[in-house]
């Protein structure tokens, strides 16, 4: 067994043969047209689900002002819905790679961070919205009916957006949490070795 | 500064700082080809502030801690295989063992000593982490012990 190894030595018989440059502008290629697809897909999605309200709105045309506003509350819970889970998100916030690595992994803490409470506050949101624009909307068409039939129908619809808000909510923030807690203990778990 | 030429120099460089995070030679090449791409782009923006080799360890650098978000995947750890067919299967096999050692280290410490092994200065392995220089220079030398603790042991 050697004494004195020659690490270099050993570093540099490290080698891949460099792929043809062409192969790089090809995958930036690819990246490129995969985050334009991202955008022109949630851009699909987000338009049909407002036209199809719009549909609604015209079609039905309703006549209380309270089923207006409802519909353009469940517009904008479903947009904010999209927004959060096609994952816009790393489109929104841009990363500096051409920093030093300790300003990085700070950033990175603090990106991750700030998804986290983007998250809870659009999920939030989201239920808070679709629910009080769930129950403006049916205020016409509920009052239409006899009571027993009002009763049933906002008994119902209540017990769905309790069961919800208390449970799928709860349990989403909590597991979307524990994710990037995760991310986040590590990278503070590496920021630290910078400091030791 | 011509990006083919960049890429013709920094290729294996860049290969081996990726290759010594995670051990994992499609892997390497991946973060190495994610690397050139952000230097493709960012180029035209490049203005000789700091060294055009510590820009481009910099990003290789953080490309290879932002792995850190990818649960899923680790270093690979277990021992290389004997290798018959190269020319000194003994010197590969070595090399290979090294690798796998420096990918064991914490985080930071494999992108330091890869640096080192890389002839990096070390006023530009601070300028690349933002440690001090000093700060560089205590760890290269821990780093560097403890990695010939370990390859001797595997080496037994």
């Amino acid at each position: 067994m050697s004494n004195n190894i020659d690490f270099k030595e050993l570093w540099n018989r490290g080698k891949a043969g460099a792929p043809d440059i062409s192969e790089i502008f090809a995958k930036a290629d690819q990246l490129n047209r995969k985050t334009r697809n991202k955008i022109w897909r949630a851009n699909v999605v987000l338009s049909l689900t407002v036209l199809f309200m719009i549909f609604i709105w015209w079609y039905y045309q309703p006549q209380l002002i309270t089923t207006k506003i409802g519909l353009t509350l469940v517009i904008v819970a479903i947009v904010v819905f999209l927004a959060t889970t096609n994952q816009m998100m790393p489109l929104l916030v841009k990363t500096n790679v051409e920093t030093d690595s300790q300003h990085f992994l700070e950033q990175m803490i603090r990106i991750k961070q700030k998804q986290e409470f983007l998250n809870k506050i659009m999920l939030t949101g989201y239920f808070i919205f679709l629910s009080l624009g769930i129950f403006l909307y049916m205020i016409e068409y509920a009052g239409r009916g006899s009571l027993t039939f009002q009763v049933i129908a906002y008994g119902i619809t209540f017990a769905w957006i309790a069961f919800n808000w208390f449970y799928i909510r709860t349990k989403t923030i909590k597991k979307q949490q524990k994710a990037i807690n995760d991310i986040v203990d590590r990278l503070e778990g590496v920021n630290k070795q910078l400091l030791d | 500064m011509v990006f083919e030429d960049i890429y013709r120099d920094y290729w294996n460089k860049v290969f081996r700082i990726c290759m010594g995070y995670v051990n994992d030679a499609d892997w390497a090449k991946d973060i190495a080809q994610e690397t050139f791409i952000i230097i493709w782009k960012q180029l035209p923006k490049f203005r000789n502030e700091s060294a055009v080799g510590t820009w481009i360890f910099r990003i290789a650098s953080n490309n290879c801690l932002r792995q850190i978000e990818r649960q899923s995947r680790m270093p690979k750890t277990e021992l290389p295989e004997q290798i018959e067919d190269k020319p000194d299967p003994d010197k590969e096999w070595q090399s290979k063992l090294l690798y796998k050692c420096i990918a064991e280290l914490p985080e930071t410490d494999r992108i330091i000593i890869s640096l080192e092994l890389e002839d990096v200065k070390q006023a530009e392995i601070a300028k690349i982490t933002g440690l001090s220089e000093s700060n560089v220079r205590v760890k290269v030398f821990r780093i560097k012990e403890k990695l010939t603790q370990k390859f001797k042991q595997y080496e037994q």
